[in-house]
């Protein structure tokens, strides 16, 4: 249980204005951030993480104001910001910092609650038998799962994700964002997603927050997020559109297994307006 | 008729040297100006070379450099030659007479000698590391704020404005000129030397993993050691290597002002103008770097690469202890 409270925050750089007043509130949910390159996105995750600071209003996570980085706010960034030369368990490990003395944490003497955890948030994200590799010679999806292990040791109330699955492909970006979703559910944590990929975002979304030069466009849930109001986010753009035109073709090519195309089947019929919502039949 | 055709020639000259107008279109007045901007660095040019020339020759004469002396001198180092390099016959093949060497070797345990040298300069870097540590992270603009971090900039600068060569007759009052004294010099020339190459690392370093740890609530001392050292832990243990092979060299070096050690064989048989013990002490001080040099290289090649590093034949046998205790060290996993 946890609620973010984004409270008529503005911040500007010099003369550029990156967010301007906005106001949400979220409660265990996980939502969607959506808009183009340079619309507020990553500036609001940095708002919300501590990692800067709003020009103006206050951000609270259950009603305690956010003056900085925090450990129960859990952060997966596009470019991973793992610490590369060491395994992927030590840097699960370095989410249990903020409990840990220096020293202690040099000397990898944290206690056995710490370091079991650490594993069992490598097994949410399905590397607990890779978990003493090195994480530079992963790939790129397994580098993000690790990120998230990391956030998960933080013992969240809120995570974030800045455009975690920018750099991947579709197959590992799929299954980055479904380990992503599982341990905001197993960990029962409001999470708060920054992505470009419409298609991904509708598929794994609740609600959709929309931002276009720093104002909220649109704040929706899933039902709602209409071809309409994405083209009012990105301006006509042919391709976003993709998945719909499909979704009346009962034969898409589905065999690369991405899962969050629109397969609406034969009973697609009041659904067809919803872009690349599985249904379930 | 003839004044005009110089007028004409020295009007040519002109033009070549973008002097006068060659036209009145706007090409030819670019022509014009192109011509003239090349003069000028001509010009310029030509001024360097002269003071250039002037300095060079300043130089000559204050180091009294003679070539009339050099030839007169050649008959003389002629001779000596033939004492650095003694000639015997190996089946009846001229050739250098390496027993000589070996055997002065032997004799004088010049192995025993070299030992002292390494151990001096090993000796000596490590225990200038903490010190190099702590001046290399504390220098670094991310680690200690601006003006604060020039206090540990500067102390480092001013350790490296004085050779070390020059430590050692500053310390002498401490340890007399022995080996001590030696390492004592290395070991304060280490602390501004790989401190300096520990801070341009740290430079060079991305913010993304800085971030990251600062994302989890970690504390200042835990952001510098996760997010920052960890990024240049690797390439610290290469500039150890590298600076370890650095004082090798110092410390031969050392040794002839009488520091103890390879050095101070060699300077003993040159004030003795023995001069083929003189070049056993050299082949010896050539061997001594050059192996140093190799595993340096071999450690920081090794270091770099995130590939295995291909080894065969013996070279596996001696290459994989070493390897095994760098990987422990590094923290690098088997895979």
């Amino acid at each position: 249980m946890s609620t973010l409270t984004v409270d008529n925050v503005t911040k500007t750089y010099g003369d550029v204005v990156a967010l301007d007043s906005v106001s949400f509130e979220i409660e265990d949910e996980f939502v969607v951030l959506l808009g183009e390159s340079g619309a507020g996105k990553s500036t609001m995750l940095r708002c919300v993480n501590g990692l800067t600071h709003p020009t103006e209003g206050e951000i609270r996570l259950n009603g305690d104001p956010i003056n900085g980085s925090r450990s129960d706010i859990g952060m997966i960034f596009q470019q991973h910001n793992l610490v590369d030369g060491v395994s992927a368990y030590m840097n699960a490990l370095t989410g249990s910092l903020d409990r840990t003395s220096t020293v202690s944490s040099l000397l990898q003497q944290q206690n056995k609650e710490t370091k079991e955890r650490a594993l069992e948030a490598l097994q949410t994200v399905g590397l607990l038998e890779e978990s003493h590799q090195r994480t530079s010679q992963m790939s790129g999806g397994q580098q993000q799962r690790v990120g998230i292990a990391r956030a998960l040791v933080q013992d969240p109330a809120l995570l974030l994700a800045d455009e975690p699955v920018a750099s991947l492909d579709p197959s590992s970006a799929e299954s980055v964002m479904d380990y992503l979703k599982k341990a905001a559910s197993v960990h029962e944590v409001t999470a708060l997603v920054s992505l470009h990929q419409v298609n991904i975002a509708a598929y794994f979304g609740e609600r959709f927050i929309g931002l276009r030069d720093g104002e909220i466009l649109f704040d929706v849930s899933p039902e709602k997020l209409t071809p309409g109001l994405v083209d009012d986010l990105y301006g006509n753009v042919e391709t976003v559109g993709l998945a719909t035109d499909n979704s009346d073709n009962s034969t898409v090519d589905t065999s690369d297994g991405t899962r969050y195309d629109t397969e609406t089947g034969s009973d697609g019929t009041d659904e067809v307006d919803v872009i690349g919502r599985q249904v379930e039949s | 008729m003839s004044s005009q055709s110089s007028d004409s020639r020295l009007r040519d000259l002109l033009q070549y040297f973008g002097l006068a107008s060659v036209g009145d279109s706007s090409v030819e007045k670019k022509l014009t100006d192109l011509r003239r901007r090349k003069t000028v660095r001509r010009l310029y040019a030509g001024l360097g070379i002269v003071i250039a020339a002037i300095v060079f020759n300043a130089s000559l004469n204050a180091v009294g450099f003679s070539l009339t002396e050099l030839f007169a001198q050649i008959p003389q180092f002629t001779e000596a030659l033939g004492e650095y390099f003694p000639p015997t016959t190996y089946y009846g093949i001229p050739f250098i007479d390496f027993m000589q060497y070996w055997n002065f070797i032997i004799a004088e345990n010049l192995f025993a000698a070299s030992q002292i040298t390494i151990a001096i300069a090993i000796a000596g870097t490590i225990l200038g590391l903490p010190g190099a540590l702590l001046f290399g992270i504390m220098a670094s603009e991310r680690v200690v704020p601006y003006p604060f971090n020039f206090v540990f900039r500067a102390t480092m600068s001013l350790i490296r404005a004085i050779p070390a060569l020059v430590w050692v007759l500053i310390l002498i009052p401490l340890g007399g000129v022995t080996p001590f004294t030696a390492t004592l010099a290395i070991m304060i020339d280490t602390t501004g030397y790989l401190g300096r190459l520990f801070t341009d690392e740290l430079e060079e370093i991305a913010d993304g993993p800085i971030e990251g740890i600062q994302s989890t609530g970690a504390n200042k001392s835990q952001i510098v050691s996760f997010g920052m050292l960890s990024q240049v832990f690797r390439q610290f243990i290469a500039w150890i290597a590298f600076d370890l092979e650095h004082n090798v060299r110092v410390a031969i070096g050392l040794g002839l002002i009488g520091a103890g050690g390879l050095g101070l064989e060699l300077d003993i048989q040159r004030k003795t103008f023995h001069y083929t013990e003189m070049m056993a002490c050299i082949l010896l001080v050539v061997l001594l770097a050059g192996s140093v040099e190799l595993l340096s290289q071999r450690v920081r090649s090794y270091l770099r690469d995130d590939d295995e590093v291909e080894e065969t034949g013996i070279l596996e046998a001696i290459i994989t202890a070493p390897k095994k205790i760098i990987t422990a060290t590094a923290g690098r996993r088997e895979r």
